[in-house]
């Protein structure tokens, strides 16, 4: 079942990137810089064995993931408080709401005014945007978690902490995860955005530099690379949180297929 | 009879509701014996789940006073389990059976001496070979005896049961309810046990008592003078039981049923 959906899906990516290789070197699409897939295949596999692509993907990957990290831990933590607490979210409610839809990319300057060119302008740019996703999920997530199970915990009198470590954090997890996971891919898209018009450095540079470099073939290899950094850390994270909630989804998985 | 390990006197609960405080509970008094099963029946809206809240310490009474062992209540007391209708919500989905019926006493124990006290707990409602199912894998009757199980495992003097078997089939239902004599023969636990059905109240049951009007108060009890062991067909055949039903019937109607 599941590597038929995996052949399902290589087979619709190899439908696609052969279509474009038709095209253009029949040459029904003739544009100066869109070269066919063989042509950005060969420049990928030069980078490939140069150091300075790896370093690019290294630094790119450890900005979003150490973003992810921090935005994901302080939004958990909040929203979780926040779930918790009714008088807490009648006074801070209308301040998330006022700060959440503030776009991400609006705080290049301020961070670039604030820390220059570096890992720490890149970090606020990301964290800025990626917090909502992980706060509002784990809140939601929270809330939702039968009065029943409160019930439970006190008739069985478990303390304060342990009803919040046995009980509402692994029933509202499978909903804290789905923030983890927006949290995850908007942290690789405000890492390359930081570093496109910000911090000269990562993947995000390296596909403004080709561009001006006139290197379509190049070009499109980075994108290319950024588009599977961000299928393989959905699947690494989705893979982690498999280990972590083993019942769980073996539960939504049998759901998923009835 | 020893002492009585629940003792309620003119127990009386107001809640705030939407147009104004409303009356749940009026005058309610019974008192539980030790190893005693007291049915306790009412049609909808008549308290029952907000009595065996109060039971339970989850609900505090607005007036008259509930003695647990001779103390006065002050929230859940240990020696007091409860087993909620919704089997669904009250069992942690991502736990396996034995880890939800570990969840109240593995704090106290640990290691061989949490695993036994789970396996006997299990071994009590004929679920030891369902211990690393999870709850989602078993069937509604099953779900329900590991609630059963998780309150038994904290070895409880009073066990509340909240309509435990309302959302049963027939069949499963008449298990269940053996099986739950059963339990008290074997662990001598005394019950108190909510349910709108009649029969049931009164096959289960060493006494019954009505809760009827609105608000709710006990307007009828009666000891069940039937022979252990009950029998589901035996029993529900005797004249006895089929008095004791007419007069609770009767009793509803007069009393205006559904208050």
């Amino acid at each position: 079942m599941k590597y038929r959906d995996l052949f399902a899906g290589v087979g619709g990516l190899l439908v696609f990137f052969g279509l474009w290789q038709g095209l253009v070197s029949s040459g029904l699409v003739q544009y100066e810089y869109v070269p066919a897939p063989s042509v950005i295949a060969r420049g990928l596999a030069g980078m490939a064995g140069g150091a300075e692509m790896w370093e690019e993907i290294g630094h790119t990957l450890m900005a979003a993931l150490l973003g992810w990290a921090i935005a994901c831990g302080a939004g958990t933590a909040i929203g979780v408080v926040l779930g918790l607490s009714p008088k807490t979210r009648r006074y801070t409610l209308a301040s998330v709401e006022m700060l959440r839809p503030l776009p991400g990319i609006a705080f290049v300057p301020v961070a670039l005014l604030l820390f220059g060119f570096s890992i720490q302008m890149e970090l606020l740019v990301i964290v800025a945007p990626v917090i909502w996703p992980a706060l509002v999920n784990s809140m939601g997530g929270v809330m939702a978690v039968s009065e029943r199970l409160t019930d439970v915990a006190r008739t069985l009198r478990l303390s304060a902490l342990s009803t919040i470590t046995t009980i509402l954090l692994p029933a509202a997890a499978p909903a804290i995860l789905i923030g983890a996971r927006l949290a995850l891919t908007l942290s690789l898209i405000m890492a390359v955005a930081a570093e496109m018009i910000g911090n000269p450095v990562g993947l995000g540079y390296a596909v403004v530099r080709e561009q001006q470099a006139m290197h379509p073939d190049r070009m499109f290899g980075y994108v290319l690379i950024m588009g599977a950094l961000g299928i393989l850390l959905d699947a690494g994270l989705r893979g982690i949180a498999r280990l972590l909630l083993p019942g769980e989804f073996r539960r939504l998985s049998i759901q998923g297929r009835a | 009879m020893a002492e009585a390990v629940f003792d309620l006197q003119g127990v009386e609960l107001v809640l705030p509701a939407a147009d104004g405080p409303r009356r749940i509970l009026s005058n309610v008094g019974f008192s539980l014996g030790a190893g005693e099963i007291l049915t306790i029946v009412g049609a909808s809206g008549t308290g029952k789940t907000s009595l065996l809240r109060i039971l339970a310490g989850l609900a505090t009474p607005t007036g008259g006073t509930v003695r647990f062992r001779g103390q006065a209540m002050d929230g859940p007391q240990d020696g007091v389990a409860i087993v909620f209708q919704d089997y669904g919500n009250a069992l942690l989905q991502w736990r396996s059976v034995a880890r939800n019926v570990a969840l109240g006493v593995e704090r106290e124990l640990r290691g061989e001496a949490l695993a036994a006290r789970v396996t006997e707990a299990l071994r009590l409602v004929g679920l030891e070979r369902n211990a690393n199912d999870y709850p989602w894998q078993l069937s509604g009757g099953m779900q329900q005896r590991v609630q059963i199980a998780r309150a038994v495992a904290m070895r409880p003097a009073v066990l509340l049961m909240d309509e435990p078997f309302g959302a049963l089939d027939a069949m499963t239902k008449a298990t269940q309810q053996d099986e739950l004599l059963h339990l008290r023969q074997a662990t001598g636990v005394s019950v108190v046990f909510i349910t709108h059905d009649i029969e049931e109240a009164v096959y289960l049951g060493d006494r019954v008592a009505l809760l009827s009007g609105s608000p709710g108060s006990i307007t009828l009890s009666f000891d069940v003078d039937l022979p252990f062991p009950r029998d589901q067909v035996a029993t529900r055949e005797l004249p006895r039981f089929v008095a004791l039903r007419h007069d609770m019937h009767a009793a509803i109607r007069a009393t205006g049923g559904h208050g």
